[in-house]
C-alpha cells in the first residue's frame, strides 16, 4: 500500500513568543496508506485536531514537512487552495455550516464554488446524497427542518459532492445516538469503497474504530504513540488506559478475567471476539451461532 | 409511590407542524420518580426525551396529561408568574453544548448568575457560590475566564450554575455527549455525588450505556412511549428490544445474551462489567 500523506518531522507551536506559546505537535513523522480509513485516536489536547488541520493546509508547520502523494503540500503557498479541495476535512458539528435554502442546494454549494456544469453537479448531488442515505424527497426541504442526524448527513455530503482525494472527518459522529452514529460511519464507508479514497477519522471512540478502522494511529502528548491495525493496537489496552484513553468495555472485562487468573488472548475488542474465545475457553469451540 | 417528587398523569405533547396539522411527541406518559432518585432515560433522537425533561421543567406547557412537582400540579390554569418561578428553581437543567449555557465572562459571576436574578441578598449569594463551586471541584477556577476551561470543567461550572439555586432536582440533557472519556467521567463522578451526598434527584438523559449503568433506574423511550423501565441489569436483558429500537446495550450485556445463543447457562444478563467478569469466571471453572 502506497503512502497517501507522509508527516516529516513535523512540529507545530501555537502562540509562539507569547506566554500562551504551546507545542501541539513535537517532531511528528508517520504516514497515512492510501485507499483505507485510517482511526486517529488520542484524548483532548493530543494534538490529533491539529494534526488533521496541517493535512490541508489551514495550518502551516512551525518546522518539518506535509507531503502529499511525495509532493510539499507548502512549495508553493500560493496554490495551497489546490490542496484544500483535494483535501476535504468535516469539522465537528458539521451541521452549525448548512446554510442554504433547501437540501439540495446545500449540497450542491461546493461542487458549484469550484465551477462545475449543471449536470455533473446534479449527478454529484444526488450521488453524495445517496452515500449518506439522505432520500431525494428530501431535497426541497430546508435542512433546517431535519433531525440532527440528518442534517449531520446532509453537511457530509456536502464534503462527498466535492469527491475528494482524501477525507478527513473530525469527530464525525459525536453527540449522535448509537443509531445515528452507525448511520454516519455507513456513509463514510460507502464513500471510501466506492471512491477508492483515503479516509482519515478522529475518534474519541475505541469501539466505534475497532468497527470501522482499518488501521489505528494513537496520538498522546503532542506525539504518535502507536499505529497499525486494530488487532495490534488492542493489544496494548493496558498503555492505552495508561494515556487516559477509553478501551472498549469487552476489552476491560476480557482484561479482568485476565487478572482473576483466566488467561486469554488480550487483543479483543469486539462483542464477536469475545464470545468465540469465552466459548473456546468452555471448550465449546467450533459452530458458533450469531 | 407515596414519595414521588415528579408524577405525570397521561401526559401527552404534540408541537404544530405549520400546515395545521399537530406532530404527537408524547404519548400518555404515566411516570413517578422519587426523591433522591437516580434516573437514566435512554432513547433514541426523536424518541421524545428531551421534550419531557423540556415539560418538567415547564420550558413546554404540555398539551395533555397533568403533571405533579412535589405534589403541586404544574398545570393547573391558576399558576401564577411566581409559582412557576418557585417550581422552577426546585427543578435545574444542564443542557448539552458547554458553550451555549455560560453566560458571564468570569467562572464565578456566571455561578452567581441565577441566584442574583431571583433576588438573593449577596452575603448568601457568595456563600452559595462557593459552596457549589466547591462540590463541583471548580474552587480554583473562580477567577478564570469560562473560555479557557475544557469541555468537562465547563459543563461543571454549568451544574455549579443549576446547584446554586438549590434545586431538589437536576435534568441532565445528554450533558456528556459533546465531552471527551476524561470530561464525561468528570461530569459523571460530580453527577453521582450530587446524588449520593446532597440527595439530589437525578434524572440523566444519554445515549450511553455504560452511563447508565450507574443510575438506580433506567428508563427507555421509543416514539414517544416508555417501554422499559427497571434497575439497570433488568432493562440491559432485554437484548433485542432495544436494538429493535435503533439502541445498544452494553457490551457486557451483549457479550452474554450471545454466549446463551449458543447454548452457555449465561444465568442473569448484565451490563456490569463486574458482575459478567464473575459470572464468566466461575463458569470457566465449573467447568
Amino acid at each position: 500500500m502506497r503512502n497517501k500523506i507522509e508527516i516529516e518531522n513535523v512540529s507545530y507551536i501555537y502562540s509562539q513568543g507569547t506566554p500562551f506559546c504551546t507545542e501541539a505537535l513535537k517532531d511528528v513523522s508517520c504516514s497515512f496508506k492510501e485507499g483505507i480509513i485510517t482511526g486517529l485516536i488520542g484524548h483532548t489536547g493530543s494534538g490529533k485536531s491539529t494534526l488533521v488541520q496541517l493535512l490541508n493546509g489551514l495550518l502551516k508547520p512551525t518546522s518539518g514537512r506535509v507531503l502529499l502523494d511525495g509532493k510539499d503540500i507548502w512549495e508553493n503557498p500560493k496554490k495551497i487552495n489546490e490542496i484544500r479541495f483535494r483535501v476535504g476535512l468535516v469539522f465537528q458539528y458539521p451541521e452549525y455550516q448548512l446554510f442554504e435554502e433547501s437540501v439540495y442546494a446545500d449540497i450542491a454549494y461546493g461542487p458549484k464554488n469550484i465551477g462545475l456544469d449543471k449536470d455533473e453537479i446534479d449527478k454529484r448531488v444526488r450521488q453524495s446524497a445517496q452515500f449518506v442515505g439522505i432520500d431525494e424527497g428530501l431535497f426541497e426541504k430546508s435542512p433546517f427542518d431535519l433531525s440532527g442526524g440528518q442534517m449531520r448527513r446532509v453537511a457530509i455530503a456536502g464534503i462527498f459532492a466535492l469527491m475528494p482525494e482524501v477525507l478527513v472527518l473530525d469527530e464525525p459522529a459525536a453527540g449522535l445516538d448509537p443509531m445515528g452514529r452507525d448511520a454516519v460511519f455507513n456513509a463514510v464507508t460507502a464513500y471510501q469503497r466506492t471512491t477508492g479514497a483515503t479516509v482519515i477519522i478522529v475518534s474519541h471512540s475505541m469501539e466505534d474504530m475497532a468497527k470501522y478502522a482499518d488501521r489505528i494511529m494513537v496520538m498522546s502528548n503532542a506525539k504518535v504513540v502507536l499505529e497499525g491495525e486494530p488487532s495490534e493496537i488492542y493489544k496494548n489496552a493496558k498503555t492505552l488506559c495508561s494515556i487516559g484513553l477509553d478501551v472498549p468495555q469487552i476489552t476491560r472485562l476480557m482484561m479482568k478475567l485476565s487478572d482473576m487468573g483466566v488467561p486469554n488472548r488480550t487483543d479483543i475488542f469486539t462483542v464477536e471476539g469475545a464470545r468465540d474465545e469465552i466459548l473456546r475457553l468452555l471448550g465449546k469451540g467450533g459452530n458458533v451461532n450469531d | 409511590m407515596e414519595n414521588a417528587f415528579i408524577k405525570t398523569e397521561n401526559l401527552s405533547f404534540s408541537y404544530e407542524n405549520g400546515d395545521g396539522g399537530e406532530n404527537a411527541v408524547l404519548y400518555d406518559i404515566n411516570l413517578e420518580i422519587e426523591k433522591g432518585a437516580f434516573v437514566a432515560i435512554l432513547g433514541h433522537n426523536g424518541s421524545g426525551k428531551s421534550t419531557l425533561a423540556k415539560l418538567l421543567n415547564m420550558i413546554l406547557t404540555p398539551t395533555g396529561g397533568k403533571i405533579y412537582i412535589d405534589g403541586t400540579d404544574i398545570t393547573k390554569p391558576d399558576m401564577s408568574e411566581k409559582d412557576i418561578i418557585d417550581l422552577r428553581s426546585k427543578i435545574g437543567m444542564v443542557f448539552q453544548n458547554p458553550d451555549n449555557q455560560l453566560v458571564a465572562t468570569i467562572v464565578e459571576e456566571d455561578v452567581a448568575f441565577g441566584p442574583e436574578n431571583l433576588g438573593v441578598e449577596p452575603a448568601e449569594i457568595r456563600r452559595r457560590v462557593d459552596e457549589a463551586l466547591a462540590t463541583v471541584g471548580m474552587t480554583k477556577y473562580a477567577r478564570h475566564s469560562p473560555h479557557q476551561l475544557s469541555g468537562g470543567q465547563k459543563q461543571r461550572v454549568a451544574i455549579a450554575g443549576a446547584i446554586a439555586m438549590l434545586p431538589e432536582c437536576i435534568v441532565f440533557d445528554e450533558s456528556t455527549a459533546m465531552l471527551d472519556p476524561m470530561g464525561r467521567a468528570e461530569v459523571m463522578n460530580t453527577i453521582e455525588k450530587l446524588n449520593r451526598e446532597k440527595n439530589i434527584t437525578v434524572l440523566h438523559i444519554t445515549h450511553n450505556m455504560n452511563e447508565a449503568l450507574c443510575a438506580d433506574r433506567v428508563i427507555v423511550m421509543s416514539d414517544g412511549r416508555i417501554i422499559l423501565d427497571g434497575v439497570p441489569d433488568e432493562v440491559f436483558s432485554h437484548v433485542e428490544e432495544l436494538k429493535s429500537v435503533g439502541l445498544g446495550v452494553p457490551q457486557a450485556a451483549e457479550l452474554m445474551y450471545s454466549l446463551s445463543k449458543n447454548g452457555i447457562e449465561i444465568g442473569k444478563i448484565t451490563g456490569d462489567e463486574n458482575k459478567c467478569a464473575q459470572k464468566l469466571f466461575d463458569l470457566i471453572n465449573e467447568k
